[in-house]
């Protein structure tokens, strides 16, 4: 008897030490890129560890509705005079080692992306307008004289060069970086498993860096808000292509794929309930450089304008992958404004009237031009090499130009663009945090393009730093009307991405937003956290 | 034949050296560098920094005796794809992957196509002969990420019985093996086939049937021996095309080995790796082509002596 009563006894704690290894929930998605060097979103954003991100809090986040959400901060203030900003920490934060979480690991992420060679550092002048930003990280400038102050344990000051209503949207980039770990191990203590401590809802368990694929957990130490709902979460890079995700999705390998415009109608019949859209903040456009011909005339740039049936593009080419765009501006991003994006119309007369008057009727006389893309993977590899075919038909065909297509690899596409060694190009630009200051930043004060047009920058230094939501809408949109009038651009297309989701995963992150969008690890700290699997 | 070997060996060392003098030199004149800007501009003095930390701020003589100094210590250095290891650690990591998928394909795949070819030649102008011709073919014309679709879509979606991608479980090599023993079956059953109908119609297999020799005798000792010429050419060669890894099969199935890192090495001027990837390559069909030339003279008296045919 006694023996059966230790038997029982045995087997009941047997079954509830096993229970929970058989409730552990594990996720397989695709997400990240193949090529990651540091664990360390502070270190590096284009070669970073897949789920650098996941593995700490940011200041702030999105939600699904693009609604600004504070992570580590509890709370934020602007002071009288609109430059400086107050970040109150919520306490008890750690790291996953134990060590309290500060200010000052805060202040240290950034003072040292100023000075490391930190390659998004462009970010903290472009849209975080610190104070003394451009300086340090030109290296004439002390880091000391940062806009950057940890006043005490749980309190951020940030000193912006000019006021910036939307500083706390940039935060959502803005991690901390463990200043304990790299005082004793320098930039090497993101490089291994063993060594990475995280703050953030998930902690690492392993890292494949041939293909950056890795393994996060629930962290047991996190104390922020949106706690993971899942156990085990396998982040594959290899699994983005389509072609290789569809098929594991096919056989259970894998709990989403993301399609390719081959994939949407067969998934759709398969899985109706299973598919899902984002409509990427994100636009396609042609940049040009200013100065040279046949370009530097604006009559040319503005036949150009007129020259693209966005419509006939995105329902034939690009169909599923891609919406027509009007403005530098996607639908539903802050600050867009239809009646501007309507002016961007299909008018071959108007076209061939401006080619005309720049001398060049019916397009006789026109040199012949190269337009420049960058070879890439992901929605852009999906959409702008078809696109370029196109345009060079539809320009053929309308203005009865010949143009050459090239495409290049990232840095010689960016070297081409900003070197000036091309006249015409094809840019692509995904947003960064929500704001339209970050779009229209890209043209501000040479930005990214090399262009500098004094009335425009006028406007965007004023539209920036004004307080005022309404007035802001207005001058953004002065300042595309004068994008427009000018001819600086062509805005051709928004991606959209399709995916297929299982029906084992379910929650908030897979259920559409209320403009029927679903943005899956775009949004990766909302949708990672959002997500069960039955 | 020592003098020849030791000719070879000299020979290697000095392709070794072109190579590297060529390859150094057409890296350096690809535009751009590993820290250029990706999509919004880098300063100046953000990227001088990060080449002065790789010492890529060097004049170029400098930079590659440096490196070819290293070289010689076998330190390939660091690779700016993967900061925390050296470039021998990364190579022996991410070979084992391809090596072992790779290496048991060609090892798989030859002996079956040796078998299918000798099965054609053998009975030539039958069904068998026009089979094997076909699926030699097909095995040569079909792109392998077109067979590992039709593989993952055949056994993992349809069947149901294999994962369809991924590693490190064995049940998930099946696939990937079975694509890459595709190219050397094909290859081994056409040269195969050709060999030994090229061997069955020399006077001295019409010798050996006068004087009465049993067929199998004279296919398994003669005939065989005499065919393997091509077949040792072609092996080692596809042995290490096959086993550095496919950056095809390994992307279709998910496999973290090094085929990515030839296409990424590059792309990304990653150019500790690629100069050491480059070399491995040289150094190892610079090896495959001496052990050829040694197998030759081995199966060859001919050769051993100098003569020729």
């Amino acid at each position: 008897m006694n023996a059966l009563v230790r038997l029982a006894g045995i087997m009941v704690a047997a079954t509830a030490l096993s229970a929970p290894v058989l409730a552990q929930t594990t996720v397989v998605a695709p997400s990240g890129s193949t090529a990651g060097t540091y664990m360390d979103y502070m270190k590096t954003v284009y070669d970073r560890g897949t789920g650098s991100e996941l593995l700490q809090i940011p200041i702030a986040t999105f939600d699904k509705e693009f609604e600004l959400t504070p992570m580590a901060a509890e709370s934020w203030t602007q002071s009288e005079d609109g430059l400086t900003w107050t970040f109150k920490l919520r306490p008890g934060l750690v790291w996953s080692d134990g060590e309290p979480l500060t200010a000052e690991d805060f202040v240290f992420a950034l003072q040292r992306a100023a000075t490391s060679g930190y390659d998004f550092a462009w970010y903290w002048d472009f849209a975080g307008g610190i104070r003394g930003w451009k300086e340090v990280t030109e290296g004439t400038a002390d880091v000391s004289t940062l806009g950057l102050k940890a006043v005490d344990d749980v309190t951020i000051e940030v000193t912006t060069v000019a006021p910036k209503p939307y500083l706390p949207s940039v935060t959502s980039l803005w991690y901390p970086v463990p200043k304990h770990k790299v005082d004793e191990l320098g930039d090497d203590w993101a490089l291994d498993v063993a060594t990475i401590v995280s703050s953030g809802p998930f902690e690492i368990e392993s890292w494949e860096k041939s293909n950056n694929s890795v393994v996060l957990t629930k962290s047991d130490t996190y104390t922020g808000p949106w706690s993971p709902l899942i156990d085990r979460l396998e982040l594959d890079p290899t699994l983005n292509a389509p072609e290789v995700g569809l098929p594991a999705f096919l056989a259970g390998d894998a709990d989403y794929s993301f399609l390719n415009t081959g994939q949407v109608p067969v998934a759709t019949a398969r899985y109706p309930d299973g598919i899902r859209k984002n409509a990427v903040f994100a636009t396609s456009y042609i940049s040009y450089d200013l100065d040279a011909a046949p370009f530097n005339d604006v009559n040319v740039r503005r036949a150009f304008y007129y020259a693209v049936d966005r419509a006939e593009l995105t329902s034939t080419v690009l169909k599923d992958i891609a919406i027509p765009a009007g403005s530098i501006l996607p639908p539903g991003y802050p600050g867009y404004n239809p009646d501007i994006a309507a002016e961007a119309v299909f008018d071959p007369e108007r076209a061939k009237q401006f080619l005309a008057d720049a001398g060049f009727p019916n397009g006789e006389g026109f040199p012949e031009v190269e337009i420049w893309y960058r070879e890439e993977g992901g929605y852009n590899g999906a959409i702008v090499p078809a696109m370029a075919q196109y345009l060079q038909a539809e320009f053929k065909e309308v203005l009865g130009i010949s143009l050459n297509i090239r495409a290049l690899p990232g840095p010689e596409w960016m070297d081409g663009l900003r070197g000036k060694k091309n006249n015409i190009f094809i840019a692509p630009y995904e947003y960064d945090y929500l704001d339209p200051s970050n779009f229209y930043g890209i043209f501000y004060n040479g930005g990214r393009h090399g262009y500098f047009i004094p009335e425009y920058d006028e406007i965007i230094a004023k539209a920036d730093s004004e307080s005022d939501w309404d007035t802001r809408y207005k001058l953004y949109a002065e300042a595309e009307q004068l994008m427009i009038d000018q001819g600086l651009i062509v805005p051709l297309v928004h991606p959209v991405t399709i995916a297929v989701v299982s029906d084992q995963l379910t929650g908030d992150g897979v259920a559409p937003n209320s403009l029927g969008f679903t943005q899956l690890d775009r949004l990766g700290h909302y949708f990672f956290t959002h997500i069960t699997k039955q | 034949m020592t003098a020849h070997i030791i000719r070879r060996i000299l020979s290697v060392a000095f392709t070794f050296i072109v190579v590297s003098i060529i390859i150094f030199l057409m890296m350096h004149s690809v535009p751009g560098g590993p820290f250029d800007a990706n999509d919004m501009p880098v300063s100046e003095a953000v990227r001088a920094k990060m080449m002065a930390q790789w010492g890529l701020d060097q004049p170029l003589h400098v930079q590659y005796f440096n490196y070819m100094w290293g070289v010689l210590h076998l330190d390939f250095g660091v690779p700016f794809q993967s900061p925390g290891e050296t470039v021998v650690e990364l190579i022996s990591r991410a070979w084992v992957p391809s090596l072992i998928l790779g290496g048991s394909g060609v090892l798989i795949g030859a002996p079956l196509g040796i078998l299918l070819g000798m099965a054609a030649a053998l009975n030539r102008n039958t069904w068998i002969d026009y089979l094997a011709s076909t699926l030699a073919t097909l095995g040569l014309t079909i792109p392998v990420f077109v067979t590992s679709m039709l593989l993952i879509l055949i056994f993992a979606v349809w069947l149901n019985w294999l994962p369809a991608s991924g590693w490190p479980q064995p049940n998930r090599w099946i696939l990937p093996i079975a694509c890459y023993a595709a190219i050397p079956l094909a290859t081994y059953a056409r040269y195969t086939r050709s060999a030994v109908l090229d061997t069955l119609n020399r006077p001295f297999v019409t010798v050996l049937r006068a004087k009465g020799l049993s067929e199998r005798r004279i296919v398994f000792q003669h005939v065989m021996r005499n065919s393997a010429i091509p077949l040792v050419t072609v092996f080692l060669p596809m042995f290490i095309g096959t086993a550095t890894g496919s950056i095809f099969v390994e992307a279709m199935f998910r496999v973290p080995g090094l085929g990515a890192y030839f296409v990424s090495s590059i792309e990304v001027r990653d150019y500790t790796l690629q100069m050491a990837l480059m070399l491995l390559i040289t150094f190892m069909y610079c090896l495959a082509y001496l052990l050829s030339d040694i197998a030759y003279a081995l199966l060859n008296p001919r050769i051993r002596v100098g003569g020729a045919e």
